[in-house]
């Protein structure tokens, strides 16, 4: 495609899309939607990976496309995440009945 | 010419959907709303990696994303049927305020970094590396340059060769960390049926709710 869009403009793409992960991590009360942003916020990471390594001189022994690989792994790492957290989302909500996280308060003093 | 002003605005377009989708991800109130926009901010982001050149990697965006996490929130939403009113009341209310300045902060201290850093190869600013290495073969070209138009031109079989040879040691432990996690998974979330241990326990946790774990019903 074209060459000249800035690698600032997925930068800041990215950085608007993690700002917004983080703040439905520390708003959100249900514990799915919690989950939700922090995949966003690994897809914030993604984009990043993958601008510099398009826009980058690669390192020496780093390989034809090292930002796409670590990508991939990046992603698997998202749906293993995902599997286990809606594991200990299910377990919890069980326990007390509830996916709210301010519920899951057993070990506060 | 013609052709770089189509593609900001086409850029413009996919990440101003992107971060609207975002945005109906973390505001609406219904879960199932934020997964569907949880959905289009993935596809979004599939369109990046498609103006970023990297069109495999879009493909396993969308089939690993769209398809199957997607999917897994939308079964776990289906399973916790929200019993108290979780929906109701989405956003905790004491920390909305301070929770949004975080973010804003956050947003901020990237922007600030992203417009002053230096680039890794020391020259100039990120912003002003508007070029990227061009696909189109030239004769005094690197060869890392023609190295990556090769491997960008057939994506999937150098991943695979990647993967194969250089980062053999971090494929296999991707497949040894999601082998452990869909089992950590299943027996996380495996229900005991032991007949004697089952029906009261269960009872008894349900009428105890306000208990702490400490004082289960030994």
């Amino acid at each position: 495609m074209a060459n000249d869009i800035p690698l600032s403009w997925f930068l800041y793409f990215a950085a608007a899309a993690f700002a917004t992960g983080l703040v439905g991590v520390l708003l959100r009360r249900n514990a799915i939607a919690v989950l939700m942003a922090i995949e966003i916020m690994l897809n914030a990471a993604n984009v990043n990976l993958v601008a510099f390594w398009r826009y980058g001189t690669p390192a020496a022994g780093s390989g034809p496309l090292p930002g796409v690989i670590i990508a991939l792994l990046v992603i698997t790492i998202a749906a293993a995440e995902v599997a286990v957290g809606l594991g200990l989302i299910l377990l919890c909500y069980r326990r007390w009945r509830a996916v709210d996280v301010d519920r899951y308060d057993s070990m506060s003093g | 010419m013609g052709v770089a002003v189509v593609a900001r605005i086409l850029f413009l377009a996919i990440a101003a959907l992107g971060l609207l989708a975002a945005l109906g991800t973390v505001l609406s109130r219904n879960l199932v709303h934020a997964a569907i926009h949880l959905v289009g901010f993935f596809l979004c982001v599939a369109g990046l990696f498609v103006m970023l050149e990297a069109e495999f990697l879009a493909a396993v965006q969308v089939l690993v994303y769209v398809g199957a996490v997607a999917i897994l929130l939308m079964f776990g939403i289906m399973l916790t049927r929200n019993t108290r009113g979780d929906d109701a009341s989405s956003l905790s209310g004491p920390w909305r305020t301070p929770g949004l300045l975080a973010g804003l902060c956050v947003f901020a201290v990237l922007v600030f970094g992203i417009n002053n850093a230096v680039s890794p190869a020391g020259k100039g600013l990120w912003v002003e590396t508007t070029t990227r290495p061009a696909l189109v073969p030239r004769d005094d070209e690197p060869a890392w340059e023609s190295e990556r138009r090769r491997a960008i031109d057939d994506m999937a079989r150098v991943v695979g060769v990647e993967f194969m040879t250089r980062y053999a040691m971090a494929f296999e432990l991707a497949g040894l960390l999601l082998t452990a996690a869909l089992v950590g998974a299943v027996a996380l979330a495996h229900r005991d049926e032991h007949p004697s241990a089952s029906g009261s326990e269960d009872d008894s946790r349900e009428e105890t709710v306000e208990e702490p774990v400490g004082s289960a019903p030994s």
